[in-house]
């Protein structure tokens, strides 16, 4: 979207901009959904379709591999003269690594790389679902997963082409939301919590009892930022009031994050949007919820002649609070699997997932990748270290997993509400 | 609009008895027109074809795309919106519940639609009240500097409408020139934070943003306005002000009902402005509400059914719209 005009040239739009908002092009996007679909009378309400199982760390799931899409064989030659062609968030990797590098390493096959992106999961998988395009990786979110794979739009991995596995955080080998690494591949890691500006915001956050409710503090009142994202705002107001099912159906539950929202929109007037990584250096907000990821990228938007080490993260030191990971899948309708197999393999190489770093703000969840390594190499600020994700992280963390539709409805019309401005 | 050559005849047609069918069977403007010649039928009608077409193709069609998926269902595997094209199987679980939304016992989003009626209204008055006076000086007193005051008049559509919004938020920051401005003024004793949500930087920023579309149709009817008319009205003796009263303002309604409805429309949908310039729940449009719908999964129908809504509702100003133009027209033809 147009948004993008008003990023300085070069630097990423951050990790999670996603819901860039462009009402007609979604609106665009039903309507050619619309024009797929049938004319009969249709289904009843309320009736159930036998969805692909919800995935969780307490139920994890091994996605089914088809007779009819099986994994390319081991030890084929890259395709030749190829247009590789990943379909992406806005702005999420570096075009250097992705496009120039890999173009220069496999020079001898005449590869070229594509980048198209998207804003919002459902842009993506409603593209994809109508069968017109030939995007050759894909970078799902791991809450979809099932239904692209029980959608036959994924590709199974043949694991002989990615040595590079190795690199990565043992549980990305058989992460929960696919057993087996059959279809996916860990790309990044991020945390969700609060950040400041030490210079505005007198208290150390970090140190109150509950860091959370410095959001509601109405010494900041115009300076607090809150992410427009409906699950990671009600998921933090859950976590304030010591509730730590971010998937809750439980309408009390539900409706005591949306209180206390509401109570945050009268009392601070919050910006709402997921600007975090500008608005906190610009100053527009003084504290305000944060993605880590987004946090690191914070200090190249710093106003020249400012310190950017004003800025400062806290998630929780225990490891419990809401924690994420995105991943990048090979699509069945790629007509470059081998070399798509080849990508993968090279975005988990430690020196490749680095420079991607240093770019996107966003930490790789390898083995090598440790905190002193990232703060050493000023990959991370070290007034920044607490964005790094860690292993024991993602043990303690909490998820944000799919939803029933049910349930969705209740987060969504509590969401609704509090963005109405009631 | 009306001039005074009509006058007379406006009498005759009263008076006098319509005019005899015959002699109009021929359908009156080609015919005259043309002297003569002739043409089929189809002829006149088809220079209104690519106009029907582009309106059916980009606003009918897509518009019963947008009802149909307002009583329509969701897919419940994607969650992806599935319209229902046959009325009768319409259903309005979702219409109802939003209804319920906004006039029932649980009527959270009231607040928005009452707020947008009040934001609309009030940067449409601010519009005309800011661009009356420019375009009656643009047309009346520019002389040779016409074109280049029209220039400048014209001048905010060469900058798209974000970059505007997004100078204001430069503008308005806490660091920005205008706090710079009015404290280096002494004009307030501190930096004040207009991007907290205010109700008064998002009319203003509505207002900032349309007046342009006020300006243009007010210039245009101001300059159309026969001097010799003014001259007229002063030499019987009408003072400066009750000129512009009697004359001037009667003559430029049209356009300010134009203008009106050209800036007050797409002021209903506007998010954007919205977004920047505060950000807050506290100040929610029902833009904000619909593109906050269609951007979560599984919530296109409630985005459809406040488009739809939006609409039925903007149906009324607008018929009154359509009613006093007719009006005006017939008058003018009398």
């Amino acid at each position: 979207m147009a948004r993008d005009l008003w990023e300085p040239s070069g630097r990423p739009m951050g990790r999670r901009a996603f819901l860039a908002r462009s009402a007609g092009a979604a609106l665009a996007m039903s309507g050619a959904g619309a024009l797929l679909a049938a004319c009969g009378k249709p289904s009843a309400p309320g009736q159930k379709a036998a969805g692909p199982p919800l995935a969780s760390p307490q139920n994890p799931v091994t996605w089914p591999i088809t007779a009819d899409n099986q994994p390319i064989a081991a030890g084929l030659e890259p395709e030749r003269n190829a247009v590789l062609k990943l379909y992406n968030w806005t702005d999420y990797i570096y075009k250097k690594v992705a496009v120039d590098d890999f173009q220069k390493k496999y020079k001898k096959y005449g590869v070229k790389v594509e980048i198209s992106t998207f804003n919002t999961m459902d842009e993506a998988i409603a593209k994809l679902r109508t069968g017109q395009v030939d995007f050759d990786l894909f970078f799902p979110t791991y809450d979809r997963l099932g239904k692209i794979v029980q959608a036959g739009l994924l590709r199974p991995l043949n694991h002989s082409y990615i040595p590079n596995i190795d690199q990565a955080w043992p549980v990305f080998k058989n992460p929960f939301y696919d057993q087996q690494w059959r279809y996916t591949v860990p790309y990044t890691v991020y945390t969700t919590g609060v950040a400041w500006r030490n210079d505005k915001v007198r208290d150390d956050v970090a140190k109150l009892a509950n860091p959370y409710e410095a959001l509601w503090d109405q010494r900041y009142h115009g300076r607090v930022g809150i992410l427009d994202d409906y699950r990671e705002a009600i998921s933090m107001a859950l976590l304030k009031n010591g509730i730590t099912n971010l998937n809750t159906g439980d309408p009390k539950q539900i409706d005591t994050a949306k209180q206390d929202l509401l109570r945050l929109a009268k009392a601070v007037k919050p910006v709402v949007n997921v600007k975090d990584y500008v608005d906190l250096p610009e100053g527009r907000t003084w504290i305000t919820q944060a993605w880590s990821g987004d946090m690191n990228n914070a200090q190249y938007y710093m106003p020249k002649g400012q310190d950017p080490e004003v800025i400062r993260y806290w998630f929780p030191p225990d490891g419990h609070g809401s924690v994420g990971s995105d991943l990048v899948s090979i699509l069945r309708g790629g007509k470059n699997p081998v070399l798509a197999h080849h990508f993968l393999n090279y975005m988990l190489d430690f020196d490749v997932a680095m420079e991607n770093l240093g770019w996107n703000g966003y930490q790789p969840p390898l083995n090598k990748a440790t905190p002193e390594a990232m703060v050493n190499d000023e990959y991370i600020p070290k007034t920044l270290e607490t964005t790094v994700v860690l292993p024991s992280d993602f043990d303690k963390g909490y998820r944000q997993l799919e939803l029933s539709p049910e349930v969705d409805n209740l987060w969504n019309s509590a969401w609704q509400e509090f963005k109405a401005g009631a | 609009m009306a001039t005074l050559p009509a006058r007379p005849d406006s009498t005759d047609v009263e008076a006098g008895p319509p005019p005899a069918p015959k002699k109009r069977r021929r359908g009156g403007r080609a015919a005259r027109a043309t002297s003569g010649a002739r043409y089929p039928r189809w002829y006149w009608p088809a220079f209104a074809a690519p106009g029907i077409i582009w309106l059916a193709v980009l606003f009918v069609i897509p518009l019963y795309v947008v009802i149909a998926i307002a009583f329509g269902t969701i897919d419940p595997l994607f969650r992806t919106p599935v319209p229902t094209w046959n009325p009768v199987w319409w259903d309005t679980t979702a219409l109802r519940t939003l209804l319920g939304h906004i006039f029932g016992s649980d009527a959270y989003l009231a607040p928005a639609f009452i707020r947008t009626f009040a934001y609309v209204i009030l940067a449409s008055a601010l519009c005309l009240l800011v661009a009356y006076p420019v375009a009656y000086f643009v047309a009346r007193y520019a002389g040779r500097r016409k074109v280049f005051y029209l220039l400048l008049l014209v001048a905010p559509f060469w900058i798209s409408y974000m970059m505007r919004m997004l100078a204001w938020v430069n503008l308005l920051s806490t660091d920005g020139l205008l706090n710079r401005a009015l404290v280096d003024a002494r004009l307030i004793g501190g930096p004040v934070n207009w991007l907290d949500g205010r109700a008064s930087t998002v009319v203003l920023g509505l207002t900032y943003g349309y007046v342009p579309y006020m300006a243009l149709p007010l210039f245009a009817a101001l300059d159309r306005i026969d001097p010799n008319l003014l001259e007229a009205s002063r030499d019987l003796g009408a003072s400066r002000a009750r000129t512009f009263w009697r004359v001037t303002l009667p003559m430029s309604r049209q356009a300010i009902l134009a203008g009106l409805v050209i800036t007050a429309l797409p002021m209903f949908g506007d998010y954007f402005t919205n977004d920047l310039l505060s950000g807050s729940p506290g100040t929610s449009m029902v833009g904000n509400l619909i593109n906050d719908a269609v951007s979560s999964p599984g919530q296109a129908i409630t985005g459809a059914v406040l488009v739809v809504l939006l609409m039925v509702i903007l149906l009324i100003p607008m018929l009154w719209y359509v009613r006093a133009t007719a009006r005006a027209d017939g008058e003018a033809g009398r």
